[in-house]
């Protein structure tokens, strides 16, 4: 009967704290980053601009400029611009020029910044 | 009943032996799990000083796109003051000049024309020419946009 008793105590312990004995296995859950893609387009390709000749014509010389433009079968017409207006052109183009350069470096700057030092978001 | 006493004298002297046990299986659990948080926590440290070292570089990184664009912004003010003098110098009236010499105005004109159309190419993305890097001397430049054709070319003060 003492035997029992022990047995069946011994049992009990067992019964209850069997189940905190190894237990059971955690599930491990870890991430990986992976970095988006990277938008990978070529640099614009530069302008090849065409060459274009200017004439001045004034009240002395116009006569022979529409001469010698009939003369190498060109019509004799040309699109005018006053000094001044000229003046503008010149300003309008440089500030063209001026804009494209700035966003052609904005662009480069851009991809330094998030190409070169591994800033893709 | 001697039996008894002795039986729950074991059976408390089990229980103890294994609370004892389960006790320092919590211990070593605990012990574990501190020292898993003390590692997270160093990775994390690890990981912060990182973000800070990444934030420094971006900050300079940063600082130096503005200088290098401010300085570029300057130079485009500069161009425009300059070309405007190169009609309004010492009086000058283009339209007069034009009038008493159309020759010679016809040709600066036209070699203008070439080297601002040549600015716009360079401006888009063309390379540099050799004459145009090597150019020091204000005989060998572009005046239309010096400073993007002959990145050599210093100006006299």
């Amino acid at each position: 009967m003492y035997h029992i008793n022990k047995i069946f105590a011994l049992a009990i312990i067992i019964l209850l704290t069997g189940c905190s004995i190894g237990g059971e296995k955690k599930i491990k859950i870890f991430s990986i980053e992976k970095p988006r893609e990277k938008l990978d387009y070529p640099m614009p390709t530069a302008l090849q601009l065409e060459d274009l000749k200017w004439i001045i014509i004034t009240s002395k010389n116009a006569e022979e400029v529409f001469a010698k433009l009939e003369e190498a079968g060109i019509d004799p017409v040309l699109f005018g611009l006053t000094d001044k207006d000229y003046q503008v052109l010149a300003r309008n183009f440089a500030q063209i020029r001026q804009k494209l350069q700035e966003t052609n470096n904005l662009l480069e700057e851009y991809k330094k910044y998030y190409e070169d030092t591994g800033n893709s978001q | 009943m001697f039996g008894q006493i002795k039986m729950i004298i074991t059976v408390l002297l089990i229980a103890g032996l294994a609370g004892a046990g389960m006790y320092v299986m919590k211990l070593r659990s605990d012990n574990a799990i501190l020292k898993a948080n003390q590692s997270k926590l160093e990775t994390a440290i690890t990981e912060q000083n990182k973000v800070l070292e990444q934030q420094k570089q971006d900050f300079t990184a940063i600082m130096e796109s503005n200088k290098k664009l401010n300085v570029l912004i300057n130079t485009f003010k500069k161009d425009l003051q300059d070309l405007d003098k190169r009609f309004t110098k010492k009086n000058r009236d283009i339209g007069k000049l034009a009038i008493d010499r159309t020759g010679a105005i016809e040709r600066i004109i036209n070699k203008g024309g070439v080297n601002a159309a040549r600015c716009i190419e360079l401006a888009s993305g063309a390379e540099h020419t050799d004459a145009e890097l090597k150019a020091t001397l204000k005989s060998e430049i572009n005046p239309e946009c010096p400073s993007l054709a002959n990145p050599n070319y210093v100006p006299y003060q």
